[in-house]
């Protein structure tokens, strides 16, 4: 069975740059170009949030898909569900604008459109094969991978780290 | 070894009882769950009845079954089968037709009816409503049609939802209100300046302070109302949006134990073995204040029929409760939410306001101010999930209470 993949976030590779941001909002414009999309109406949100955590420490947030998603249980429409994939997405068509999600989100991750009075979320870019954000960070703070993958990439981390640590 | 097949029984097909059936399918695939409603439509969500009356939705759009976490299949719903009695001796539910259901393991989550008071006279008459079923948002759109003018009587968030349907309309409306202001229990006067405008622009008159005694009707139905000042409104509807009450009367003789509800322990298990309660109906705590409560919420009684289903089907869960206050929506243009303790007049709690023309935050903090017990946002209500889980978990807020009131918290301050 293919493990289905996450995107983590490396918080030690982020240097607060908002490429992420700038590449989800072109990702969920019409265009799918930066130019086009600055003018586009409704305006195309970004729903990656790079935080900033005194003094000098950058936080990438962004929907986790929780497995127990207390969004989708709050609903009031029914415009929230998972997806084979296990992705937590909103149907717009659905979604009445009544911010229950964003009640109960305890990540803050949900975003509210208001010319269209809708909620929206990472949806991890259904339309190509790795998410947006995560191609487009330069310092590749962002990853797309299965947990599996990624746990055995930090073991992998910390023995080599370990290592040079040894020979100094 | 054969393992019995258990039989479940679910009364009531809303928020707590669908989220029950839908846990416990999650645990047992064998057992059989058959869910009991009164009503003769299939499951929908509740708070989207309003939408009836304005004609923005129709039926299907709002069903249950297939929508959201609402997937379980071979969930057996029973419509129009109102239970009459629960025989907890013997395990069995007696229902309308005179039919006799056995169960394992029963639920009770027939949530509220609406309280009418009875110091309002003339309530019987033709064009009277309250709105809580689909059939009532039927009856009411229906009365809508040749109606001109609609009274309200109740400045709660239903109400007031069924009079921007009505306005949506085109007819007048006039909302009265016994408190000195609307969304009394989510708010204080003082917190509601932004929401006051948002109705003013809508076109909806207010009279706050005030109280009708009588409904006056002739043969056409409702004609007007007479307030206790004995000024009379003309107008050809009326809805009564005035709280509401566990609906528990077919309990009677049951010996399960209610006081103003269901009372559960943390498990969501009455007194009586073997029968549960979860929703509107079920008494739950306050785990900020620790006060018993009665909610009227779906997204509460989603979380517990949850609960409940989890339980029935032999997982341990226990119930969190949940705050007493917890409400988010849109009135006109101004999306607000509201949880926790957030009425603080002539108390000691460290309240923090900040106000924009077209922003308002209060945040409330314990007397001695080490943490939030309450959150009241209109206009920008970007993260409350997060101030909502800081209530909730009793977290000390020692480092960060400059960025909750000053809306800077984020996610990342709790990565450290």
């Amino acid at each position: 069975m293919s493990q289905s993949k996450e995107i983590f976030v490396r918080l030690d590779r982020c240097v607060g740059c908002h490429t992420c941001k700038i590449a989800c909002s072109v990702e969920h414009s019409k265009s799918k170009n930066l130019f086009e999309a600055i003018s586009e109406q409704p305006t195309p949100k970004t729903r990656v949030y790079v935080e900033w955590v005194p003094p000098d420490r950058k936080v990438p947030i962004l929907c986790r898909h929780c497995e127990d998603a207390p969004c989708m249980h709050a609903c009031i429409s029914g415009a929230i569900s998972r997806t084979e994939e296990g992705i937590v997405i909103t149907n717009s068509d659905k979604c009445i604008g009544c911010w229950t999600c964003v009640m109960v989100c305890p990540y803050g991750v949900i975003g509210r459109h208001l010319e269209t009075r809708k909620a929206y979320r990472c949806d991890r870019c259904p339309d190509i094969q790795s998410p947006a954000c995560v191609d487009a960070c330069p310092t590749q703070a962002l990853v797309y991978r299965s947990v599996a993958a990624f746990s055995g990439d930090v073991r992998q981390d910390v023995a080599r780290e370990m290592v040079s640590g040894e020979g100094r | 070894m054969a393992v019995k097949q258990m039989q479940y029984v679910v009364i009531g097909a809303s928020a707590a009882g669908m989220a029950a059936a839908e846990a416990i399918r999650k645990l047992d695939s064998q057992g059989s769950i058959i869910v009991l409603s009164e009503e003769q439509d299939m499951p929908y969500f509740r708070p989207m009845v309003p939408f009836i009356i304005n004609g923005k939705k129709k039926f299907p759009e709002m069903m249950l079954i297939g929508q959201g976490p609402y997937q379980g299949a071979n969930i057996g719903v029973r419509l129009d089968s109102r239970v009459k009695a629960v025989n907890t001796a013997e395990q069995k539910v007696s229902i309308k037709s005179g039919e006799e259901l056995l169960y394992d393991k029963l639920l009770v989550a027939t949530g509220s009816l609406p309280n009418i008071p009875s110091d309002i006279k003339g309530v019987e008459a033709e064009g009277v409503f309250v709105l809580r079923t689909i059939a009532d948002a039927r009856a009411i759109a229906r009365r809508a049609e040749t109606a001109r003018h609609a009274v309200m009587l109740g400045g709660g968030l239903l109400n007031l939802k069924a009079a921007f349907a009505l306005l949506e309309r085109g007819l007048d409306v006039t909302l009265i209100v016994k408190s000195p202001n609307v969304l009394s229990r989510l708010m204080e006067p003082d917190d509601t300046v932004l929401i006051r405008e948002a109705l003013n622009k809508a076109g909806m008159k207010l009279m706050t302070g005030s109280n009708v005694t009588q409904i006056l009707s002739d043969s056409t139905g409702v004609i007007g109302v007479l307030l206790e000042s004995g000024r009379e409104i003309a107008c050809q509807m009326v809805c009564i949006g005035k709280g509401i009450r566990a609906n528990v009367e077919f309990l009677d003789k049951s010996g399960i134990l209610v006081d103003q509800g269901v009372v559960v322990d943390k498990f969501t298990r009455s007194n009586i073995q073997n029968v549960f309660a979860a929703g509107d109906v079920a008494v739950t705590f306050d785990p900020i204040t620790g006060e018993r409560i009665v909610t009227g919420l779906w997204t509460n009684a989603a979380e517990m029929g949850n609960c409940a289903g989890r339980n029935m089907a032999g997982q341990p869960s226990i119930y969190s409760g949940t705050f007493g206050i917890l409400n988010a929506t849109q009135v006109a243009d101004e999306p607000f939410v509201s949880m926790g303790i957030v009425h603080t007049k002539g108390t000691d709690y460290e309240t923090h306001i900040r106000a924009t023309p077209k922003t308002y935050r209060k945040l409330v903090f314990t007397p001695d101010g080490t943490r939030l017990v309450g959150a009241l946002f209109i206009g920008d209500i970007s993260k409350a999930g997060l101030y909502r889980y800081i209530i909730r978990e009793r977290m000390p807020v020692k480092d960060i209470k400059s960025d909750i009131v000053n809306h800077r918290l984020h996610y990342g301050y709790f990565l450290r």
